[in-house]
């Protein structure tokens, strides 16, 4: 038997759900008997394969054009897709920015700031994403699993892709639901 | 009694229950937000909805009355979905993301709901639209933002407390939560109770205290009672790492219904004087740290060196009745000193001491005033004494109650009434001839009174006129109208009170001042200069007066929690434990016992007055007896009406 291919990647987020499943420790070893982890943000292949993956996971929300044209992709090239953690479940913490504007947060952020001087500026290279209204995954493509968290737990990370490694669909329920 | 069934199961409840009171009866739930067991049922949120077979749609189970025959199903395709919905569309109007609420795992009912109905995410995007956040009161923010529009707090502000300074404006989805009209709550006619953050059911209030200090479960609760003044309401103290982190209104046990007033809700809370950390002595006028051997060693000799004539003792009634007891023992009945008080010069339990002893017992439990028609309240002002008295009234005055008011200053607690006759001043007798006569139907005995009084006529009639038609009446008498010396007309009160079928309740001041009157402390007396002078202040306070007392006297002895002018000039510093280190009992003006539990652990050098007072008494070579409760519960027997 193959072993299912799983391929993860990063969007508005903080890193944070991918520290959580590194927090998953030894059983990682136990976890790479069972899949087989193919792009990930912090290993050396970036992209999911282009002939596709079974499992793809997904952490923040959708804030640029950018991580629209991403998480597209994963979709596109995934058999079953997993949102990993509250900001690729809700739009998290990034959604903030929702409730001034992107205009407001970025004039706060570049011009406002106590710490920036007159020659403060909003970034404006054209090959910058632009900011869009900041959204959860499942707002631009279909997700399969929810994983809320902040971040979710080891425990509960592991146990959705052992169970998907199993060729079981997960039921995200009691401890592992957790929406901090 | 009225049969339905439930699931499957058949349940019988008093006629007037509701479907979810059935449901619960029968061991099954429904979730719930808007609705609260202490509170009017509103039927807002729509949670709680349940198939009923024969009903056209899904039924509001906490406003529709169960009925006979009623087939009721909680857990069908159709309540799932429905519950689902309803969440969804709470979560998709305002800002409820958990992960950046202070009101979090377990503390928010909205949160809960989602686990329970196991959603993982919101099926409906939020509409981010930016509400109203008031920052403006000192003890808790209210954020529009995370309001679900359940109105359990404008109901409590209302309903429970009586104050109603929590109200809506604008409709339907645009509806936000305001201070009358629309000020910031820091300057409204907010009461500072902190029943509606209490009540919330979600992060809308935010406790400046306790947000991000724990969550309930991190909390360690101690079911304790307040001791601020002689309520004796039920709280909850809670404490994380030996820390005071909140105070909560007890829900489940208490005359008090989980109200609680800004003194023992916040006050302990916003407690900012600075601790006496070590026993100190002044040594060529300067204190300084000494050990606990040293200090105590000083007070002995102290003692010893004079004679008991010359030494006055004086105790705060925030201190537990093992305290006073110890305390009366040891300076009245066994050093016989000039002098033994209880601070606060508060005669209210005094005076009904010595009446009862007269008269037999006479006064009710402050339950009465819950479901009074007229309340007569004479000298005491329940607005800023013994508030959650004066709750039970302010919100009986929303609906139809006869008030006549008598203080030496105008009160607020008869705002809301229509039927109000209200006379500032300190004319008690003629206060009382007035009300007797109007129960004689003696109409020139009404004149004249009303007359020495200076009250209008066509108010009084329409206030007491009816007097002896009204069913529960109630007299609450205070500080200012039971003294010793008003004694006359204060029995004048109680055998009107007995004629016309009136209750009496009596506030009696502050923390044990009913059990220092038992115990026989002088209440009716200003301190004195002595030549020895000890000053039990705990973490109270004392009088100008008191002060005064004992700048004069020549050895002053100070057991104080704080630093203080008390403790900058005296002799020797006892530094002493504060109420929730401590445990102890307090007497209630209703003459119920409650217990204030240890909730903290002291600072070693940290001493109560009682460990004190019993190594004081081991050196006198004096034995101090620890059977105070069965006298006790005795007396108030003949003064309380079982």
């Amino acid at each position: 038997m193959t072993k299912p291919k799983v391929a993860s990647d990063w969007l508005a987020g903080c890193a944070g759900c991918h520290m959580s499943f590194l927090d998953m420790d030894e059983r990682i070893i136990e976890l790479t008997k069972l899949v087989d982890l193919r792009a990930t943000p912090i290993t050396d292949l970036k992209e999911p394969d282009e002939e596709g993956v079974d499992v793809g996971i997904l952490e923040g929300g959708i804030s640029n054009t950018y991580n629209e044209e991403v998480a597209i992709r994963m979709r596109e090239r995934c058999k079953i897709l997993v949102a990993l953690g509250d900001c690729a479940v809700f739009g998290g913490v990034p959604a903030m920015r929702n409730f001034p504007g992107a205009e407001a947060a970025l004039q706060r952020a570049y011009i406002e700031t106590e710490s920036t001087d007159e020659t403060g500026m909003i970034p404006n290279d054209p090959e910058l994403a632009a900011s869009v209204h900041v959204r959860p995954v499942s707002d631009i493509v279909k997700v399969d699993i929810f994983l809320p968290g902040c971040a979710p737990s080891a425990d509960a990370i592991f146990y959705v892709l052992s169970e998907l490694a199993q060729g079981r669909m997960p039921t995200v329920d009691g401890e592992y639901n957790n929406w901090h | 009694m009225v049969q339905l069934t439930v699931n499957g199961q058949t349940v019988e409840v008093e006629s007037g229950s509701t479907i979810l009171d059935a449901v619960r009866k029968a061991g099954f739930n429904v979730p719930t937000l808007c609705y609260h067991p202490k509170l009017v049922s509103y039927g807002s949120c729509r949670l709680c909805l349940v198939e009923v077979e024969g009903a056209r749609t899904l039924q509001p189970s906490c406003v529709v009355p169960a009925n006979n025959g009623m087939v009721v199903h909680t857990d069908t395709a159709k309540t799932k979905s429905a519950r689902k919905f309803i969440l969804s569309m709470i979560f998709s109007e305002r800002n409820h993301f958990c992960m950046y609420c202070q009101d979090t795992d377990g503390d928010c009912d909205l949160q809960q709901a989602a686990y329970d109905e196991g959603m993982t995410h919101w099926p409906i995007t939020p509409a981010y639209k930016p509400f109203m956040v008031d920052a403006s009161h000192p003890d808790f923010v209210l954020d529009n933002n995370r309001c679900i529009l359940c109105r359990r707090c404008v109901r409590a502000c209302s309903e429970l407390v009586g104050n109603a300074t929590l109200g809506f404006e604008e409709r339907g989805s645009s509806s936000i939560l305001i201070a009358d009209n629309n000020v910031p709550l820091g300057e409204s006619t907010c009461i500072s109770c902190g029943n509606c953050v209490q009540f919330c059911p979600t992060g809308a209030f935010i406790d400046r205290r306790s947000a991000y200090q724990g969550r309930e479960t991190d909390l360690t609760h101690v079911n304790s009672i307040c001791m601020d003044c002689s309520l004796g309401c039920e709280r909850v103290v809670k404490t994380r790492d030996n820390r005071l982190v909140r105070i909560d209104g007890n829900l489940d046990a208490g005359f008090n219904e989980s109200l609680l007033c800004y003194d023992g809700r916040y006050k302990p809370m916003a407690e900012d004087r600075k601790r006496v950390l070590a026993p100190q002595i002044r040594r060529n006028g300067q204190l300084e740290s000494v050990s606990w051997d040293e200090a105590l060693n000083a007070i002995s000799a102290q003692f010893k060196a004079h004679a008991s004539s010359e030494i006055s003792a004086h105790i705060s009634p925030r201190q537990p009745i093992e305290a006073l007891s110890a305390f009366h023992q040891f300076f009245a009945d066994e050093f016989k000193s000039s002098q033994v008080t209880l601070l606060g010069h508060d005669q209210t339990a005094a005076a009904s001491v010595r009446l009862a002893a007269e008269l037999g017992a006479f006064e009710s439990d402050i339950s009465a005033m819950k479901d009074c028609d007229a309340a007569i309240i004479l000298g005491t002002d329940m607005v800023k004494d013994h508030q959650v008295a004066g709750f039970f009234i302010k919100r009986q005055a929303m609906h139809d109650l006869k008030m006549f008011i008598a203080n030496s200053t105008h009160t607020h607690v008869g705002d809301w009434s229509s039927d109000k006759l209200e006379y500032v001043g300190t004319d008690y007798a003629s206060v009382v001839d007035l009300l007797r006569a109007y129960a004689n139907g003696d109409s020139a005995g009404v004149d004249a009174s009303l007359k020495s009084l200076g009250l209008k006529s066509d108010r009084a009639e329409q206030v007491l006129g009816e007097l002896k038609a009204c069913q529960k009446p109630v007299f609450v008498v205070g500080k200012e109208f039971a003294k010793v010396e008003n004694l006359s007309a204060y029995r004048n009160l109680v055998l009107l009170a007995r004629e016309i079928g009136a209750k009496v309740v009596a506030l009696k001041g502050k923390g044990n001042n009913f059990a220092g009157a038992i115990l026989g402390y002088e209440l009716d007396a200003q301190p004195k200069s002595t030549p020895v002078f000890y000053l039990a202040l705990g973490d109270g306070h004392a009088c100008d007066h008191t002060k005064d007392a004992l700048a004069g006297s020549e050895f002053k002895i100070v057991q104080s929690s704080y630093e203080s002018d008390f403790t900058e000039m005296a002799d020797v510093v006892l530094p002493c434990t504060i109420w929730n280190e401590q445990a102890g009992h307090y007497l209630s003006s209703e003459g119920k016992l409650g217990l204030n539990q240890q909730a903290i652990h002291a600072a070693e050098t940290q001493r109560s007055v009682l460990d004190v007072l019993k190594v004081l008494a081991n050196k006198s070579g004096l034995n101090l007896s620890d059977s105070w409760r069965a006298a006790l519960e005795e007396k108030v027997g003949t003064i309380v009406l079982s």
